[in-house]
């Protein structure tokens, strides 16, 4: 008959520590290197955790598993593992890590592949992060119906926050700005050139975002030579001497400035005549420099843009109040997805339940059936064709109504009344179980 | 029957207009598709319109105030299709398209009744150089609409605001290369009507050039269109200084097109 640990079959904890709960020396610690996954997998599978799931980035480690055990005790399974992997301490489960089951691991799992639990709200990487652990985990075996089924709908879920808000519309890093003006100003930035002067750690990191815009052109200029020479080589981009700074400024659309120079580079005047050359093209200066490289006045000349870094600083509290605003629209949309997705759960919950409901009526059916017609003698192929008919409508209006209540209530109490009822064995529910994971 | 129509053409209008003025609301690209779609309706019916009316009065219906705001209506429609297919115009129909609208209900509120064609005008001269004329109307319309975008959007920049219009409307380099394309051709069918007109009242009234006002001022805001392209050309007049030159360019228009009808008399008093 029908056991009681048998209704954890769907249930989904998540287990796991993330920026918010845990400061960076514990987080470095539970990082996981892709390469230790497999082996890990191994370890979980054996302690009897059907299903998981693990997602491990510089900001949160997470573990999401299904287990036939009592959730207490699968729970119990996976810290032994992580004490013993991690050298974890017993009293971090308590103070830096979160536990959710069912409902609220959906939402945990939905809030995170959306970006409204990173860091930076909104950012995209976290669900490029979440797709990899996925594809690891299922390459490695690790998933079965219920987390092939959650990970799909938290993609979903993602997508849908991503197409219908802008939670991660308007740009936050230096860089993105950088380029959203650009590109408000140009349009299409691949035949663009720009020109960056200084070749520190800044230059380096924003120029990878505008190569990753389709731009080719990239001309780079230092005090030391031989520093613009070595950037040149690292991003495949052009050196040239500081000397022709001017020459260059005629040629370019944008300009990068990020020298450790204690007064200003490039004043009006200089500017100015340079747009006469240029016949007035525009010209996009962004200079994070700190002293600036450029003088602000170079703003109010036609036809050129300036940005420093404290304007792009004040454009992302501006930005980000935005995403704050977006990230309630997100909220409520991630809690009618999990009102649906659980709805969606319970209803297959009972799928065994209901396959099983009907195959025995049909059973009863025939097996009555052929009986009938055995006792019968002399009956023409159109009387049993009705016959066949009729007694099939009987039994599919007597099952109907069961059926949408179980489908309406779910796994509730009427699902055991019911299943007590049908008198659903529980090999029948482990033949449905097999069956939906392959 | 023609008149019947154009209100046909107008309700296409419209509706595409909603549609356009929600991209720009929302700013969401997913009413994209109607839009275009009720603009295509709209244009299409347009041109039926002004076939059927050719068909019922017999000549090029560019004759009054009525006819020749439907067919500056229908000229802007037809450039901002090919526009459209040029380039990535995004929101700009949510300007373009309440333009096109208006003009076509403002054209709906004169008498449209079809009037036997004053002698004077009946020639092949008619289609020739009011269709130039108007083209070149239209074109100068659309340059001056994407002018005041412009000077919208670059301010946004330029005073580092939070980017809400431009987002929505092409990046400044591409407006400003549409507006030099809307200037060269506006000159040269502004031009070509000009010239076509010459000719013709040198048939008619024997003389090539009268001084009346509309040439007068035909005149002036042909030099202005000059003096702007050759600063273009020659200093590298670009972004805001074109665009204002070509909101003041645009003022001339407006004055030869129609402050001198309704404020003055004399030859060419049709349109």
């Amino acid at each position: 008959m029908f056991n009681a640990p048998r209704t954890d079959t769907m249930r989904l904890t998540v287990l796991g520590l993330n920026h918010n709960t845990a400061p960076i020396e514990i987080r470095e610690k539970m990082f996981i290197q892709e390469s230790d996954i497999p082996e890990l997998f191994k370890k979980i599978k054996e302690s009897g955790i059907d299903e998981s799931v693990i997602i491990s980035t510089c900001n949160r480690t997470e573990i999401c598993f299904r287990s036939v055990l009592h959730h207490e005790e699968s729970l119990k399974k996976i810290k032994e593992i992580f004490l013993q992997v991690f050298q974890a301490q017993p009293e971090w489960f308590q103070n830096f890590m979160y536990v959710f089951h069912n409902e609220d691991a959906y939402r945990h799992l939905f809030l995170v592949a959306s970006g409204l639990d990173s860091l930076v709200i909104g950012e995209p990487e976290i669900l490029g992060q979440i797709k990899d652990a996925y594809r690891i985990a299922a390459f490695n075996n690790a998933t079965g119906f219920l987390l092939n089924k959650i990970f799909h709908k938290t993609f979903n879920v993602a997508k849908r926050i991503r197409t219908e808000t802008k939670i991660g519309y308007n740009p936050l890093s230096i860089s993105s700005m950088a380029i959203e003006l650009a590109k408000k100003i140009f349009g299409e930035l691949s035949e663009k050139k720009i020109l960056v002067i200084g070749a520190g750690e800044m230059c380096r990191t924003a120029l990878k975002y505008f190569q990753k815009e389709g731009l080719q052109d990239v001309l780079i200029i230092n005090r030391t030579y031989q520093k613009a020479c070595q950037l040149a080589e690292d991003i495949t981009g052009t050196a040239y001497p500081f000397q022709d700074l001017s020459e260059l400024l005629v040629k370019v659309d944008m300009v990068l400035t990020s020298t450790g120079s204690e007064k200003p580079l490039i004043d009006k005047t200089f500017i100015y005549a340079i747009m006469k050359k240029r016949k007035n093209r525009p010209l996009f200066f962004i200079d994070i420099a700190v002293p600036r490289d450029i003088v602000p006045e170079v703003n109010d000349i036609e036809n050129v843009y300036l940005y420093d870094i404290d304007d792009l600083k004040e454009l992302a509290r501006q930005h980000f109040s935005d995403r704050m605003k977006e990230s309630e629209k997100a909220h409520t949309i991630i809690e009618k997805e999990v009102d649906k997705f659980t709805k969606t759960l319970k209803q297959l919950n009972m799928a065994p339940l209901i396959t099983h409901m009907i195959s025995s009526a049909e059973e009863t059916r025939s097996k009555e059936l052929k009986k009938m017609l055995q006792k019968l003698k002399n009956v023409d192929d159109d009387t049993v064709n009705s016959i066949d008919a009729l007694t099939k409508t009987i039994t599919h209006k007597l099952l109907h109504s069961h059926i949408t209540l179980i489908k309406e209530n779910g796994d509730g109490a009427i699902g055991e009344v019911l299943k007590k009822f049908f008198q659903l064995e529980e090999e029948d529910e482990e033949e449905m179980d097999t069956r939906d994971k392959g | 029957m023609n008149v019947y129509l154009l209100y046909i053409a107008l309700t296409f209008y419209l509706a595409s207009t909603s549609f356009y003025l929600s991209i720009l609301i929302t700013n969401t690209s997913k009413v994209e598709k109607p839009a275009l779609y009720f603009l295509l309706l709209g244009f299409s019916v347009h041109l039926i319109s002004l076939i059927v009316r050719y068909l019922e009065a017999g000549y090029t219906p560019i004759t009054n105030i009525h006819e020749s705001l439907s067919f500056l209506a229908f000229s802007i429609a037809g450039f901002f299709l090919c526009l459209k297919r040029a380039y990535k115009v995004r929101a700009m129909g949510s300007v373009i398209l309440p333009l096109v609208s208006i003009l076509l209900l403002w054209a709906l509120a004169f008498p449209a009744e079809i009037k036997p064609l004053p002698p004077v005008l009946k020639s092949w001269w008619l289609p020739i150089h009011a269709i130039f004329a108007f083209f070149g109307n239209a074109m100068f319309f659309i340059a001056f609409f994407i002018s005041l975008l412009y000077l919208i959007i670059e301010k946004e920049i330029k005073k580092k605001r939070k980017l809400t219009l431009s987002e929505r409307f092409p990046s400044l380099e591409t407006l400003d290369r549409i507006n030099y394309k809307c200037i060269s051709y506006g000159f040269l069918f502004l031009t070509v009507g000009i010239i076509t007109g010459s000719i013709w009242a040198g048939f008619v009234w024997r003389s090539y050039w009268n001084w009346n006002s509309k040439e007068t001022w035909s005149f002036i805001t042909w030099i202005v269109y000059v003096i702007l392209i050759h600063n273009r050309l020659a200093i590298g007049w670009r972004g805001r200084k074109t665009a204002y030159m070509m909101i003041l360019g645009f003022l001339f228009i407006l004055f030869t097109f129609l402050g001198v009808n309704f404020l003055t008399n004399g030859l060419h008093s049709y349109v």
